[in-house]
């Protein structure tokens, strides 16, 4: 028991967010990162000959440092409330979803021949595993920016409100 | 209600150097003592024996009529506040000040209130977003202070925090510190070298020597009637003048200076006659237009005081701290006299009373 109403917890919970981190967000963030790494190592798990030597990998190379970087940005910006950090990890998070039906989905289907006997490129325990990481990448991005938006909304109009107070 | 009792403690460091003799102390609720002495006197020491940084080696503590000497730091509900700040560098001032309580796993709405509560009364309320590095000695002590405060424990321990703030600050500082000790009522202990300090912050001031308590007493006890030449010589700046002077015939003299005593004085020296004393007079009871020549050799005016530094005519030094702007030249010779005088025993360097 803390002996504070509702309406005052609310408030403060409120006027804490002024001096405390989004730490929520920002630890979510990280995680993305964190599941993105487990992504990009397991992928090239099997030995399936020239299958991943093409300009697809290229891409999707660039794309997991570009990935890092705007994350890791965006958890530090969501840390300190800035909306713009948190509108730009919704379409990111998006796109570990999307990202699911290129290359994963490519492998999984694909096979290559090798001394005349097909292989597939991509078992389906592995396939499982590299769509997990995506999916729980997205997940963590899509949070981290859901929460992040919501807060530093609710933060940005208390601000208002206390200024409006002031004034 | 925050009663301390300090009983007969010793403190033997395991390289047998003994650094507190025999400390007796009473604190009262509420009281503001000021533990005053050279550099290694043991006033840090028996800080921090009371605050559990330091194993005693004999005596009790006891806080409110319990026995804490072995007691840990952690659960002494004692808040102390260091020199060097002590602050997490890559923590904000609100999450300085709020560590402690979510350690303990507050309630973080009820830290809140106490952060801002304690930012407040510390006038910090717009530095809670900063980090250590950007704000100012004096604010980075009030940090440290707030820090304190939050966890409202029932003892203050302060181990000489302005000792790295500049003039200025440190004074400004010493006032905020006896501002909040008014307001928050606290029982404090506080360690420092600087005699201002003491004086102007203490209730009583404990004056420590050589790891023994020299006098306890409230600041004016100590200046006006200290317990030996140490306590004399410490309190009061600039310090004593002290003259070896021999009890004759209603007068005390050396080849120096002749001083006729008073009524009082003689009956107070009347066991010394025929034998030698030491004569105590602070620079601020010397007045100009007396008997005893001084031989100016350096002149500094203060604004409303003057700083005679001086000799008497057989040699030994002497400061006068003169009312008003003198303009005196070395080699020139300004007579004073003694208004008020101290007098200790020459062997046991007690004060005789």
């Amino acid at each position: 028991m803390t002996g504070f109403s509702r309406e005052e917890e609310k408030r403060i919970r409120l006027d804490r967010m002024r001096y405390t981190k989004n730490s929520l967000s920002s630890s979510l963030s990280l995680l993305a990162i964190v599941f993105n790494v487990f992504y990009f190592v397991s992928i090239y798990e099997s030995d399936v000959g020239s299958w991943y030597y093409k300009i697809l990998i290229g891409a999707s190379i660039v794309y997991n440092l570009v990935f890092m970087l705007m994350v890791f940005l965006a958890s530090e910006g969501v840390k300190n409330y800035r909306i713009g950090y948190a509108y730009l990890l919704l379409p990111v998070g998006l796109g570990q979803i999307l990202r699911i039906f290129i290359l994963p989905l490519q492998a999984y289907r694909a096979t290559v021949t090798i001394s005349k006997i097909d292989y597939p490129v991509m078992e389906s325990r592995q396939f499982i595993f590299v769509v997990l990481w995506l999916a729980l990448s997205a997940v963590c991005c899509l949070l981290a920016g859901v929460i992040g938006v919501q807060r530093s909304k609710k933060l940005q109009a208390y601000n208002a409100s206390l200024e409006q107070t002031a004034a | 209600m925050a009663n301390i009792s300090l009983q007969h403690l010793d403190k033997v460091y395991d390289n047998q150097v003994q650094a507190v003799f025999d400390f007796n102390l009473e604190v009262k609720d509420g009281e503001f003592i000021v533990l005053v002495g050279p550099s290694g006197c043991g006033k840090s020491t028996t800080l921090r024996m009371v605050a559990g940084l330091e194993d005693i080696t004999a005596g009790k503590l006891l806080l409110d009529g319990k026995d804490i000497t072995a007691t840990p730091a952690k659960d002494r509900d004692m808040a102390m506040v260091f020199q060097n700040y002590a602050l997490y560098g890559h923590m904000t001032v609100y999450e300085n000040m709020a560590f402690s309580l979510t350690l303990r796993k507050e309630n973080p709405n009820v830290i809140h209130k106490k952060v801002l509560a304690a930012a407040e009364i510390l006038g910090l309320t717009d530095q809670l977003n900063k980090k250590p590095k950007q704000l100012s000695g004096g604010q980075r002590q009030r940090v440290a202070m707030g820090r304190a405060i939050v966890r409202n424990p029932k003892v203050f321990l302060f181990d000489e925090p302005l000792s790295n703030l500049d003039a200025k600050l440190r004074g400004a500082t010493r006032r905020e510190i006896l501002l909040l000790h008014k307001r928050m009522h606290a029982t404090m202990l506080y360690v420092t070298h600087d005699q201002v300090e003491a004086l102007t912050l203490a209730d009583r001031i404990v004056c420590m020597s050589m790891g023994h308590v020299q006098q306890v007493g409230t600041p004016i006890e100590l200046y006006d009637t200290p317990a030996n030449i140490f306590v004399a010589s410490f309190i009061g700046l600039p310090p004593m003048n002290f003259f070896t002077v021999k009890v004759e015939n209603g007068t005390v003299s050396n080849e120096q200076l002749s001083v006729v005593l008073t009524e009082d004085e003689k009956q107070l020296l009347s066991s010394y006659e025929g034998r030698e004393v030491v004569l105590g007079v602070r620079p601020e009871n010397m007045e100009e237009g007396g008997e005893i020549p001084v031989k100016v050799f350096s002149n500094e005016n203060l604004g409303m005081n003057t700083l005679v530094h001086g000799h008497l005519p057989g040699g030994a030094a002497i400061t006068c701290k003169l009312r008003g702007w003198c303009d005196y030249q070395a080699g020139d010779t300004v007579n004073v006299r003694f208004a008020k005088r101290h007098f200790f025993d020459r062997e046991s360097t007690n004060a005789i009373r």
